[in-house]
């Protein structure tokens, strides 16, 4: 389930447009990256790169000249998160408390498959066995004489159907 | 001339209205008696009438320019364009909500007015749970929300629109969004009625089948619609931002698409009773935990302009309808017990099973991420946030399943299919995935998840058409007719199955779009006139500024031409503009669209000098996405053609469809 759970994960992570974002260098492009991974402290609920205000712009612009001044994006995120709190990161941490956040919805999708597939399982062993059960009784209750003219109706019936099945 | 001064008598009266319609119909229900049944209904129908009359006066005095009434002045304007003054109508907590039960109350009449006579027990308790539901809006507006508050001193003016909200989208996308939330309280009340009543069979899913897809296809295209509205006017190239407002509204589209597909389970297999009915509840308490989220201020998000402080309002509101609707399911269990039986785990009933499994994730995924924020906060103390690395990361792997799923589904026969049969049906569709793959891997896209979804969506594409050609071919021979007629016969003749394929075909064609945005590229640059600035294939060039200035607004618009290869092949003009009632400054973004790409821009600033920041952006395939969704309106639209049930009493057995193509 762990493999199951890192694979689903990777799938995400690949999938997702920050990851199909080709990883430019330049300042431009740790700008645009990174306003991606931050939240707008000027637009509560959307990151910055979504938040159309000045200040939003002038953020990104700082962010720039920090890249273009050098600084990697680990120091650039650190003082953001020094200026304007945790809350500023887009994601959840992911170690401690911020670990469940990112498991939960995996555990979740992984358990309901597993649910839904041990319930289909056991209806379908049922069905199984409600058929078994419908043969005897079937069997137990008709004559011979009744049981070939059964079998030779089901078999024309087969060969109309097939016929039909041709003609469409 | 302003009705303003009715509006608050009008709500008193359909508050008191609906109560004695409540208490008529709960009469009514618990003796199974006809007379207080049919009173509470003509009641509820006269509290519908007061609560329009207080719809109409809120309208009359937002044209009027009624500033004595404190909502009037908080979002209307002399100078805000009449077509913007009726959004004015949605742009405010109150008026919203006075909206939603509008709305409610309408519905609520009409399903009552056709709701099968025979059945009164049926039909009194669902006018019981539809006017206790109005009941509560019409407290929350009668008290927390009111919409009818006067003013001490009326000012001259009022504050204005926000200019957000002067978009022609905005005169679509809230109505319809509230009328898919609203128009899921009819199967909601039909179920609970079912419940109470004891009447379980499949009788409450075919009479709320068209409202059940109504309001999925209002939820939808509402969707959509805010989606294309954040694309034209917020100026960030992006159509959709996992705020929580969005969430609010994809939650409940998501259980109401497990649900849609789980009652197919039901009518055909009779499986799935209890199942159906969870949906529907939490389809229906998500559409009012969603607004709970967006209004109550629990949630900070860009539509700050909903706070409010009725959150205490919803909350046990929220509570009843969850627990009282679990504790009911839990107690009627003995009687939803239905016989499940699967013949194969190949076959299209395990397909729904793992569709609802995949919804239900989706929808666990958006409200973990939405609610995570609070409950970090309770716990920790520390308020954290949930943006879309952490949706993209989670969501996307589930919904290529999905679409996966959406391919795979109409190849699985019901009942069974042997595996030989199986992996000749999905043989072309595997190859067109492939082919799709290495085309676009040809074409320089390097995203796997982009490549993954362009070959689901070839795949899922080829699977529906080879459906189409399958039916379309029966009724060429049989009727001799050419393609074109025979397609048509074919979606016609059976809407239900056909029409469905077609919403499937628009929401492949949507994740298209999605998938484009692997190859998205931005460039942001300050320019004076006559400087180019180089995006993708395309030269930008600021050619001219031009000032200009309407009653509500002062614009600054920069004409830019976009040329390609040398040649001009665009002239964009992006403005930005200072709405004055509100002083602040609004951008109007520039799109040249086309099925390729979009070339979009956005000016963020413009100094005193005529220089001005310029964002640029080329979104491949976005076009896609409502191309997708025109596609799903398409469909929506067969499926909503169908005829209703035509049998009088809820519960008799239903019309048989001998379909004319056989079901494999």
């Amino acid at each position: 389930m762990t493999r199951l759970l890192a694979a689903l994960l990777l799938v995400g992570v690949l999938a997702s447009p920050a990851a199909a974002a080709p990883l430019g260098a330049g300042p431009e492009d740790v700008a645009n990256r990174m306003s991606g991974e931050i939240m707008s402290p000027f637009c509560p609920g959307v990151t910055l790169h979504e938040c159309p205000s000045q200040e939003a712009t002038d953020l990104r612009d700082r962010i720039e000249g920090w890249a273009a001044a050098g600084w990697s994006e680990e120091r650039i995120m650190n003082e953001l998160v020094a200026q304007y709190g945790d809350g500023i990161r887009a994601v959840p941490p992911s170690d401690g408390g911020g670990i469940v956040a990112w498991l939960l919805p995996g555990v979740v999708a992984v358990g309901g498959a597993l649910f839904a597939g041990t319930l289909a399982r056991r209806w379908t062993r049922q069905r199984e066995r409600d058929r078994a059960g419908e043969d005897l009784e079937a069997r137990r209750s008709i004559t011979p004489e009744q049981r070939r003219r059964l079998a030779g109706e089901l078999a024309a019936l087969e060969a109309r159907s097939a016929g039909q099945g041709r003609r469409l | 001339m302003s009705l303003g001064g009715l509006g608050r008598p009008s709500l008193i009266a359909a508050s008191a209205l609906t109560t004695a319609g409540v208490l008529l119909s709960l009469w009514g229900a618990l003796g199974r008696r006809s007379g207080p049944t049919e009173a509470g209904r003509r009641a509820l129908t006269a509290g519908a009438a007061f609560v329009g009359l207080a719809g109409v006066a809120l309208v009359s005095a937002l044209f009027a320019h009624d500033f004595s009434l404190e909502y009037v002045t908080s979002y209307s304007s002399r100078a805000l364009a009449r077509g913007y003054t009726l959004a004015a109508l949605w742009g405010g907590m109150e008026g919203s909500l006075l909206f939603w039960t509008v709305l409610l109350t309408l519905f609520s009449m009409i399903a009552l007015r056709r709701a099968p006579a025979g059945d009164t027990s049926l039909r009194a308790w669902t006018a019981v749970v539809l006017g206790g539901i109005a009941s509560f809006f019409l407290l929350i507006l009668l008290f927390p929300a009111n919409p009818f508050t006067t003013l001490a001193e009326v000012p001259a003016d009022g504050n204005g629109l926000n200019p957000l909200l002067q978009s022609p989208g905005m005169l679509i996308h809230p109505p319809l969004l509230y009328t898919g939330f609203v128009a899921f309280s009819i199967p909601f009340a039909f179920g609970m009625a079912a419940l109470l009543t004891k009447r379980l069979d499949e009788g409450w899913l075919k009479q709320t089948r068209r409202w059940s897809l109504f309001a999925w296809s209002a939820l939808s295209i509402g969707i959509v619609l805010g989606g294309a509205w954040a694309y034209t006017e917020l100026g960030w190239g992006g159509y959709w931002a996992w705020d929580p407002v969005e969430n609010a509204s994809f939650m409940p589209w998501l259980t109401a698409t497990a649900y849609l597909h789980s009652v197919v389970i039901q009518e055909k297999r009779r499986m799935f009773k209890v199942w159906n009915l969870v949906l529907i509840l939490l389809t229906y308490f998500l559409a009012i935990f969603g607004t709970f989220l967006t209004r109550s201020g629990i949630l900070s998000s860009i539509h700050t302009f909903t706070e409010g402080p009725i959150g205490k309002w919803f909350l046990p509101f929220l509570a009843l309808m969850l627990v009282g609707g679990l504790a009911l399911i839990g107690a009627r269990l003995d009687t939803l017990k239905s016989k499940n039986r699967f013949d194969s785990l190949l076959s299209r009933e395990s397909a729904f099973l793992a569709n609802n499994v995949l919804f239900l994730a989706a929808a666990f995924a958006v409200l973990w991420g939405t609610i995570y924020p609070i409950i970090a906060e309770a716990v920790t103390g520390v308020r954290l946030s949930v943006g879309p690395p952490f949706f993209n990361a989670v969501f996307i792997p589930i919904g290529l399943a999905l679409i996966g799923l959406t391919g795979l589904g109409p190849l699985i026969a019901w009942r069974r299919m042997n595996t030989k049969a199986f992996f000749r049906m999905i043989r072309i569709p595997l190859v067109a995935g492939a082919a799709a793959t290495i085309a676009a891997a040809l074409a320089g896209v390097g995203s796997a998840g982009a490549l993954l979804a362009f070959a689901l969506c070839a795949f899922t594409t080829v699977a529906i058409v080879a459906e189409f050609v399958r039916g379309s071919r029966v009724h060429r021979r049989r009727a001799r007719v050419g393609w074109p007629s025979a397609v048509a016969r074919t979606l016609m003749r059976d809407r239900r199955r056909y029409g469905g394929y077609v919403v499937h075909l628009g929401v492949v064609l949507i994740v298209l779009g999605f998938a484009g945005s692997a190859g998205k590229v931005e460039r942001s640059e300050h320019l004076a006139q006559g400087e180019t600035m180089q995006i993708g294939r395309y030269t930008l060039r600021y050619e001219e500024f031009v000032r200009g200035e309407t009653p509500e607004k002062q614009i600054s618009q920069i004409n830019i031409s976009a040329a390609r290869n040398g040649e001009v092949v665009e002239t964009l003009e992006p403005q930005r503009n200072l709405h004055k009632v509100q002083r602040q400054f609004q951008s109007e973004v520039a799109i040249a669209t086309g099925p390729v790409e979009d070339l979009y821009v956005v000016v963020t600033a413009v100094d005193p000098d005529g220089s001005a920041s310029i964002h640029a952006f080329v979104n491949p395939l976005t076009w896609w996405i409502w191309a997708g969704a025109a596609v799903m309106a398409l469909g929506m639209s067969v499926l909503l053609s169908e005829a209703g049930p035509r049998t009088a009493t809820v519960g008799a057995p239903a019309r048989v469809h001998r379909p004319l193509v056989a079901t494999r």
